[in-house]
């Protein structure tokens, strides 16, 4: 098994028409991954790379059986086709655009949790098990089967992460990236609880960086539940104080989101934290990891 | 954006929150000037977009005309942790009966706007926290269903107050969240807001930061963000379109992503010196990479460059034939090392060769740095 998707979720691309929605339509299907529509109001009717285009969420639905959506619209209509999409019925929804008002993502949380549906992002890569399928934009050439976890703020450093793991051979149950937003649609030790139940994870790697407090209430969820062993990285830590590295979620102010500070919480916890990312190898090696 | 202090308090005034008679100068004159409209004593204050003014000597009383052309004398072209003093906000001074403090912020983890409001002003709401806590009520809005004068009231309650401070507090907060929507503020503060003698309440400081995310959407207008950016290369990151710090090292740095950078700047840091942190977000083309390159350049002294980018949503191939062009162009004599993975990596591995950059197929950051380290001679 895996988390999130298997090889059975249906898929639909909203802004498959976009100039990013069309490229990586090619790339999830040639990954094989069941795209079995797309969705760009007014563009109904066409196709994308022999994939079905409607003008609806609702529509896509009814024709397809999709059950997950992954987001290429610009980030100023993502709040609309967000809650369109939960409408739909939708259960998973992967949201890739970065650059989303704030004030939008905190409507589009509160809504996915009232809905009971599950999101990532804002400003995510998406889900990758490998083998199987992704939803999303993760280069699939990085990552091999195996049995560790993944998560990340970070787009670009999950794939890092799989390439170290995948080059020393061992392989990866599901790379999620769960954003880099201040606010996300999903915190880390919700996606940290899906890995301890999953029968195909042995052991996870957390891939964080400086701002907020995700870090810290994962480190919570870790000491008083998770049994898997847990490895991370924080990354940002010649960040200077008070400025945005890129995330919007990546801003240190005052003592909180420090990296020592998440370093502690994580220690505390009994989960290892690597200094650098190229420790991972050691790491994976010393708990006889695939 | 974070707003100057004239600036949010324009704003909170067109909202209906009641702010002291002030005016701005940028030179002595105008200070006294404005003193003269609002009548001494008056409050002089450094408009810097850093916290802690006061305590850093930025916030002073002048009672006369002499002390007031001595305090904006020294103030104006000062400098207050790094940032030039370039105007003064002269407002009245009022008579205080006690100090208040409301903001509202977001809440990153639960996703919620958060209002705090205490009995305890003019101090860090953070220090009140530790020392007072029992002084401090605070509240999440539910993002759904929005926020209503009858929540400031309850909220208010908490902190045992008398029937008239409370109502005249509530409709404050009730402003204060209505700026904050109208505004897509990341926070609002007013610190203090002040009790005056006869019992009205008048907030004496402003704070308001907006969300960049947003700006084309907020209907009311804003001072441009891009001339707020101080530093002229971190203001040129903007205008192309990525995120430029400026650090003081000598090693150049390209990434596609944030996490990225910011680990690559953290392994540059172990044995040398990174001389900025830059990333493109998911925007590379030809032209972007050609221009980031034309701005990494813009230091003179740097060492080697170290370009690492994934091709995941970022169409690698076409930004090294940018770094390409630009080797071409300027004929640059120090080393570029790159790590470039994921879509069509084989392609633009090609390409960086051909124009002699130095590429790394590995993973591990750790190793082209390694690389990095060797070319440039191995030395700190």
């Amino acid at each position: 098994m895996s988390i999130l998707m298997d090889e059975s979720t249906r898929v639909i691309v909203q802004g498959i028409t976009g100039r990013i929605g069309s490229i990586q339509t090619h790339w999830m299907l040639v990954y094989g991954t069941k795209v079995v529509g797309g969705v760009t109001p007014g563009k109904g009717g066409s196709t994308v790379e022999g994939v079905p285009v409607f003008d609806s969420v609702e529509g896509a639905v009814k024709e397809t059986g999709a059950n997950a959506s992954v987001f290429f619209v610009p980030a100023a209509f993502v709040l609309d086709a967000f809650l369109e999409t939960v409408d739909a019925g939708i259960k998973l929804i992967v949201v890739v655009p970065e650059h989303i008002p704030i004030h939008d993502v905190m409507k589009m949380r509160a809504y996915a949790i009232e809905k009971g549906i599950r999101a990532l992002g804002p400003t995510t890569p998406g889900i990758l098990v490998p083998g199987k399928g992704k939803i999303g934009i993760m280069p699939a050439s990085l990552f091999a089967q195996g049995r560790v976890g993944i998560i990340s703020r970070s787009g670009t450093l999950s794939y890092e992460f799989a390439g170290i793991l995948s080059e020393s051979r061992v392989g990866q149950s599901t790379v999620v990236g769960m954003g880099a937003d201040h606010v996300v649609l999903t915190n880390l030790a919700d996606i940290l609880r899906l890995f301890e139940e999953d029968g195909a994870t042995d052991a996870v790697i957390i891939v964080g960086e400086v701002g907020g407090e995700q870090e810290e209430r994962a480190a919570r969820f870790i000491h008083e539940k998770m049994t898997k062993p847990v490895a991370a990285y924080i990354a940002g830590r010649y960040s200077p104080q008070g400025k945005q590295m890129g995330h919007a979620g990546a801003i240190v102010r005052g003592s909180a989101g420090t990296v020592g500070a998440k370093q502690e919480a994580f220690r505390e916890a009994g989960v290892e934290v690597l200094a650098s990312p190229i420790h991972l190898a050691e790491w994976a090696r010393k708990h006889n990891l695939k | 954006m974070r707003l100057h202090e004239f600036e949010a308090a324009n704003v909170f005034e067109a909202m209906g929150i009641p702010v002291p008679r002030r005016g701005i100068a940028g030179t002595v004159e105008e200070a006294l000037l404005v003193a003269g409209e609002i009548g001494y004593p008056v409050m002089l204050k450094s408009q810097v977009l850093v916290g802690g003014r006061g305590l850093a000597g930025g916030v002073k009383a002048a009672y006369n005309e002499e002390e007031l052309k001595e305090i904006a004398e020294a103030l104006l072209g000062s400098e207050i942790k790094g940032l030039a003093v370039q105007n003064l906000l002269v407002t009245e001074k009022v008579d205080i009966s006690k100090e208040l403090y409301v903001g509202i912020t977001i809440d990153g983890y639960s996703g919620k706007p958060v209002i705090v409001a205490s009995t305890e002003g003019g101090v860090s709401i953070e220090k009140t926290a530790h020392t007072a806590p029992e002084k401090i009520a605070s509240f999440h809005v539910d993002p759904l269903f929005g926020f209503y004068p009858y929540q400031a009231r309850t909220l208010l309650r908490k902190l045992g107050l008398g029937q008239n401070l409370l109502i005249a507090w509530a409709d404050v907060i009730s402003r204060l969240y209505h700026t904050f929507c109208e505004y897509e503020a990341l926070i609002v503060e007013i610190n203090p807001l002040v009790v005056l003698p006869n019992g009205r309440l008048l907030a004496v400081d402003a704070v308001l930061e907006v969300d960049n995310s947003a700006l084309s959407r907020i209907k009311h207008p804003l001072p441009d963000w891009l001339g707020r950016i101080e530093n002229p290369l971190e203001r040129k990151g903007r205008e192309i379109g990525v995120t430029y710090v400026d650090l003081d090292g000598d090693i150049g740095l390209i990434s596609s992503g944030a996490g990225l950078g910011m680990a690559s700047m953290d392994i540059i840091g172990e044995k040398m010196r990174p001389a900025n942190f830059l990333e493109t977000g998911g925007g590379i083309t030809e032209d972007l990479l050609h221009k980031c390159m034309e701005l990494v350049m813009m230091k003179s002294d740097l060492r080697a460059i170290f370009i690492n980018i994934y091709g995941g949503i970022n169409p690698i191939h076409e930004g090294a034939k940018g770094v390409a062009r630009y080797i071409k162009e300027h004929g640059v004599k120090i080393p570029i090392v790159a790590k470039a993975l994921g879509n069509h990596q084989e392609e633009t591995w090609e390409i960086f060769r051909s124009a002699g950059v130095h590429v790394v197929t590995e993973a591990a950051t750790e190793k082209a740095v390694e690389r990095l380290f060797e070319l440039v001679g191995g030395s700190k």
